[in-house]
């Protein structure tokens, strides 16, 4: 069996887009037309805006959730896939949509 | 945490709680009583009002219909049938079947006590009577004897009947034809005139001198005694000495001087016999609640020690014993269901081709069942037929969810898990459906505990045991089963070589059954693939195909080739004769012809083992007498076959045989063979009831019918209900001179009977028993009209006068007993089917007869009997199919969460009733009650093959598949477990379609039905789904494609410089 490391020179990406539950299609739709089929998918998971986003916590006070997805994808895919969650975040801004961008060091 | 985590981390817990469930089990097994049919409460009241006096028209206007007309508002009334004979109406009520009935006897009661008020003034009381299946005999047995014969009502009553009644949970023990001893005073009517005393006066001196009379104490100086007057008497021939009078001229007239005094037994009405010998028959019934094969076996104990202590002529013979029958219809029923298991164990053993797997499966059917006994003995039911058929249709069923769980588990633990991980999350993947599967299983069987009449006391059971052994087995299959596979499923060898490179140990090993048996299936799935890929290109002609199958199919039904019945009639091995001879006919002339039917009965059909004759009737009604209505013209036999796998011919050709023989006798009015049937309907016949007021246009009628109905090929034994006029002699009193002579009708009626019937004048005491002593006049006196004419009757004076004097003697026909129903009054006309079905002998009747008949105005006829309650069932039964489509259709959709696909699978149903029909036609059964059963369960059984398909082909299509590749590739990997699944069920239902036993006619339809059904949708199935998927689906899908990218239209959306991040 191979058990080779690839390092990678700055090759793949990371985005992470964390959004709302209630954009849960959506994003999977874009990702489907985007032809991205790689992605690990957490659910429920908490979080507030540095910016004016409205706090997701699941409490009485602030009972909404978010989803976030991690993928993994080439340099040239993403600003193509920034460009898909801005009009994202453009169809319905309150529901909220954000995501970022990091180097992937290596894989297995 | 889940059931099935804990169960798997938990594996000693698991596997005890099972032991200890399988410990209830067996404790409840033991204890489970055995009986025929579960209990059920018979739905009939019998209202009886006694009306001293009154005939049979008198007793219909004044008393019948003022309770009728009163009780016809009780609730859950059925039917309401009266007959009123002389001095007494007995107004029957039928129920519907499951009303409660101790309730309604209250409300009968409360009816009751508001009409008494509206009765003639002398009448008794009407006395409410409850029918309940312990009043009916369990067993009865004949006792012959040849010099002990005069004395056998001793020993049976001091020895027989004592010890019988210590046996736990016996009922009523009544002896009939036990030969009574009587003391007879016999007078001659001359001497009684020669010397001028009357019969009272002897009657008179025989009471008063068989006293014993205190007469007060005696005061002793010391002691006190008690004095009394002992004068009973000790022997009969006392009687003889006792002096009646004394003469004018001084002579004494003693008793032996004008009578003769006779200790003997009773004068003939009722006499038993037993193949030819002397007979006493002891009818046996239980207690309520009491297990009849129990009581039944005990009797046989106990009275084969009796046997021992009776003198060597005395014998004791079965006629009939009803445990035997339940005992082996039992013992048979428990050989089809372990036959099942076995071959259920064996097609689970084929598929999967690993004996651990098999036992993993092979132990969720016992537990499974097991837990049915729990049930029963919660319910408080038995083991009965009906009981055991539902846990053979159960076997095939409950390896179904254990087979799933075991598959997934075994398909993770092949991919290199460990068993332990691979069942905890292989059981994740697949416990939700394996749930849903079950709910559609509960929705067809639930509804059958709902269903009402008879039917639904007996489904009742059905519907409850097989959704608690499914509910079961779907518990067991997410508990112990993957518990089992985590313990004994064996993880992949493998090993790592000294190159460090993983090898598999087994790849490239075939053991033969991976030569054969996979090789076969895989060859299976190849060509069904292929086949259903040339299906899925010529939708059309598959159809065309297809619909052509279901109409041809359905020929047979409109070519009458299928009958229906209400229930199979079973040969138990006993046959009852009824014969009626020429009204009136003197009892010994009736014997006369019964010894000749014996003798011919024995010669024709040597396989009979006994024949148990009774004719006449006996006056001191007991119970079981209301089973067995003997009259003088009248004689009923219970004929005691071998056992139908010990003899060659059945008892339906016997039957014909002693038909025939009947037929040829020219003082036989009337005859009937019944082939007694286990079932609670009894006899199966169709009734035409006649209703109209007049007795002689009714009876002509009636008379038209029998003769029209005795020519229909298929009928046998046409009877009609109402019983022939009687002869009576009316004796008419001239009360002018009667009251001149200080007589009066009341008195004279009284002298009449003491001197016909006889006067009671006390007892003989013997022994503790008490003995009737009745004076009479000789029979030489008073056995024709002229000699009643010349009674003599003592007058108020004291003087005697002869009885032609104040009365009138003469010939007349008494009025029928006058039956009633509906409150109308009814003759019906009954005909037992023989060689054809009960349904076509009454389209027959329909068709053939009532055209023929001249139905005046105000008369009408109406079939009734077996099939009206057969109609009812049926359509019952109709209804609860509709209901169980509906509720499949629901858990369907809902699983589905389409409208669509259960319509898909539904589709298979018609093709089902297909397989049943080829099936009936094939083995030329007709449809009963329980194919129709049979066919309802269909319903649920053949939608479960079409989920595991759709629900597959739907995965396929979410997968991305394209349609026809899914639809493809679906088929082919869920053949086999259609076909296991479907082979389980069928190879399940083999043995009881096949069994032999006795009452096997009884569940061998609901055999045929379901194994025809299943195997003709099973494979059609496969073929109808998938097309019908592909034709319904292909349009929706494009669409939805369509819809979701209207529905997101943000893509289109054009992002500005500036609104960047």
């Amino acid at each position: 069996m191979k058990n080779e490391v690839n390092r990678a020179q700055g090759a793949k990406k990371s985005v992470m887009i964390v959004f709302n539950q209630a954009n849960t299609g959506r994003v999977e739709y874009m990702l489907d037309v985007l032809g991205i089929h790689g992605f690990t998918f957490f659910e429920q998971v908490q979080g507030r805006g540095t910016n004016g986003g409205e706090p997701r916590r699941g409490t009485h006070a602030w009972p909404e959730m978010n989803s976030c997805v991690i993928t993994v994808v080439e340099d040239e895919q993403v600003p193509a896939l920034l460009e898909s969650v801005k009009k994202l975040d453009l169809r319905n801004e309150e529901v909220g949509v954000r995501a970022f961008v990091w180097n992937i060091e290596a894989t297995v | 945490m889940s059931i099935y985590k804990s169960a798997i981390q938990k594996p000693v817990t698991t596997a005890l709680i099972f032991v200890a469930v399988i410990v209830i089990g067996i404790y409840s097994f033991l204890k489970l009583p055995i009986d025929q049919f579960p209990e059920m409460d018979l739905p009939y009241i019998t209202v009886m009002t006694t009306y001293p006096g009154a005939s049979a028209s008198e007793m219909e206007t004044n008393v019948t219909k003022i309770m009728e007309n009163a009780l016809t508002s009780v609730d859950h009334l059925k039917h309401i049938t009266s007959q009123s004979k002389d001095n007494i109406s007995v107004v029957e009520l039928e129920l519907e079947w499951g009303s409660n009935m101790d309730e309604a006897v209250n409300d009968v009661r409360s009816f009751v006590d508001m009409a008494a008020n509206n009765l003639p003034d002398n009448c008794a009381k009407p006395v409410i009577f409850k029918f309940s299946t312990s009043s009916m005999p369990i067993c009865q047995y004949s006792i012959t004897a040849d010099e002990t014969y005069a004395g056998l009502d001793k020993i049976l009553n001091d020895e027989v009947v004592p010890q019988l009644n210590h046996i736990d949970g016996i009922g009523n023990i009544s002896l009939s034809g036990a030969p009574d001893r009587y003391v007879y005073v016999n007078i001659d009517q001359q001497k009684l005139d020669a010397y001028g005393i009357t019969l009272e006066q002897v009657g008179q001196v025989v009471s008063a001198n068989n006293l014993n009379l205190s007469s007060g104490t005696i005061k002793m100086p010391q002691e006190q005694y008690q004095m009394q007057v002992r004068s009973e008497y000790i022997e009969s021939s006392e009687i003889e000495n006792l002096m009646v009078a004394m003469t004018p001229q001084g002579q004494q007239v003693f008793i032996r001087d004008i009578a003769t005094v006779k200790d003997t037994i009773k004068d003939l009405s009722l006499d038993e016999k037993t193949n030819g010998r002397e007979a006493v028959r002891l009818i046996i019934s239980k207690q309520t609640g009491a297990n009849t094969v129990q009581v039944c076996r005990d009797v046989r104990a106990e009275l084969a020690k009796i046997q021992k202590q009776l003198p060597t002529d005395v014998k004791i013979e079965k006629i009939y014993d009803s445990s035997e029958n339940i005992q082996n219809s039992i013992n048979s029923l428990e050989e089809s269901v372990l036959y099942a298991l076995l071959f259920v164990v064996l097609v689970v053993l084929f598929f999967l081709g690993k004996w651990r797997a098999t036992i993993i499966i092979g132990i969720t059917i016992p537990i499974a069942l097991i837990v049915a006994f729990i049930y029963l003995g919660l319910a408080d039911s038995s083991l009965n037929i009906i009981s055991l058929c539902s846990l053979t249709i159960a076997i095939g069923m409950v390896v179904d969810d254990a087979i799933v769980v075991l598959e997934n588990i075994t398909r993770h633990v092949e991919r290199g898990e460990d068993p332990h991980e691979a069942s905890i999350y292989a059981t994740n993947e697949v416990w939700v459906s394996v749930i849903a599967t079950t709910l559609v299983l509960v929705v067809v069987f639930v509804p059958l505990t709902m269903l009402n009449g008879m039917a639904g006391i007996m489904f009742h059971e059905l519907g409850w045991i097989v959704t608690v052994v499914c509910c079961t087995s779907t518990l067991v299959a997410i508990s112990l089963t993957p518990m089992l596979c985590s313990k004994l499923l064996k993880a992949k060898k493998v090993h790592v070589d000294e190159n460090g490179n993983l090898v598999d140990d087994e790849a490239g090993k075939k053991g033969w059954y991976d030569r054969t048996v996979v090789h076969m299936l895989d060859v299976i799935d190849e060509y069904y693939a292929k086949s259903l890929g040339w299906c899925l290109r010529h939708k059309a002609l598959t159809f065309l195909i297809l619909i052509a199958f279901f109409a041809a199919s359905l020929i047979p039904v409109f070519a009458g080739k299928i009958g229906t019945d209400f229930m199979q009639e079973q040969d138990n091995g006993r046959l009852t004769v009824t014969v009626k001879l020429q009204r009136g006919t003197r009892i010994e002339e009736t014997l006369k012809t019964a010894r000749k039917l014996e003798a011919r009965f024995v010669e024709l059909v040597p396989e009979i083992q006994l024949i148990n004759t009774s004719a006449g009737s006996n006056d001191d009604a007991s119970i079981a007498s209301l089973f067995s209505s003997t009259m003088n013209n009248k004689i009923q036999m219970t004929i005691r076959l071998p056992k139908k796998w010990e003899r060659d011919r059945d008892i339906w050709t016997l039957a014909e045989i002693l038909r025939q023989e009947m037929a040829s006798y020219p003082e036989i009015n009337e005859y009937q063979c019944a082939v007694s049937s286990g079932g609670p309907g009894g006899d199966i016949t169709v009734d035409l009831e006649i209703y109209g007021y007049d007795f002689d246009k009714t009876s002509q009628m009636a008379e038209q019918c029998r003769q029209l109905i005795s020519q229909l090929p298929g009928a046998r034994d046409v009877n009609i209900s109402r019983e022939d006029d009687r002869p009576d002699i009316k004796i008419t009193v001239d009360k002018e001179k009667a009251s001149r002579l200080g007589l009066s009708s009341a008195t004279i009626s009284t002298y009449l009977r003491n001197r016909v019937a006889g006067m009671a004048c006390g007892y003989l005491k013997d022994d503790g028993s008490e003995y009737d002593i009745v004076v009479r006049l000789m029979e030489e006196d008073r056995n024709s009209i002229s000699d009643i004419l010349n009674l003599s009757i003592p007058t108020a004076t004291g003087k005697t006068v002869k009885l032609s004097e104040v009365a009138a003697v003469g010939e007349y026909w008494a009025p029928p007993t006058i039956e009633r129903k509906a409150r109308q009054r009814i003759v019906t006309v009954k005909a037992t089917p023989y060689n054809t079905t009960l349904g076509e002998l009454a389209k027959a009747i329909e068709t053939e007869v009532i055209p023929q008949l001249d139905i005046p105005v105000g008369y009408s006829t109406h079939i009734g009997g077996d099939v009206e309650t057969q109609q009812d069932t049926f359509s019952d039964m109709i209804l609860l199919g509709l209901m169980i489509i509906m509720l499949v259709y629901i858990v369907m959709a809902s699983q589905f969460e389409s409208l669509r696909m259960p319509g898909i699978i539904m589709f298979t149903i018609p093709f089902a009733l297909s397989g049943v029909i080829i099936a009936l036609w094939l083995t030329g059964r007709s449809l009963d009650m329980i194919g129709a059963l049979g066919l309802v369960l269909l319903v649920g059984i053949v939608v479960k093959n079409g989920i595991v398909l759709v629900d597959y082909i739907n995965l396929m299509r979410e997968r991305g598949y394209e349609l026809n590749q899914a639809i493809q590739m679906s088929g082919r990997s869920r053949i086999r477990p259609v076909l296991m699944t479907a082979f389980t069920t069928i190879l399940g239902m083999i043995p009881m379609a096949v069994s032999s036993g006795e009452g096997a006619e009884m569940w061998q339809p609901l055999g045929i039905v379901v194994i025809g059904g299943l195997t003709v949708s099973t494979f059609l199935t496969l073929y109808v789904v998938p097309v019908l998927y592909g034709v319904m689906s292909r349009h929706g899908d494009r669409d939805k494609q369509e819809a979701l990218r209207k529905k997101f239209i943000f893509m289109n959306l054009k992002v500005k410089k500036g609104d960047e991040k």
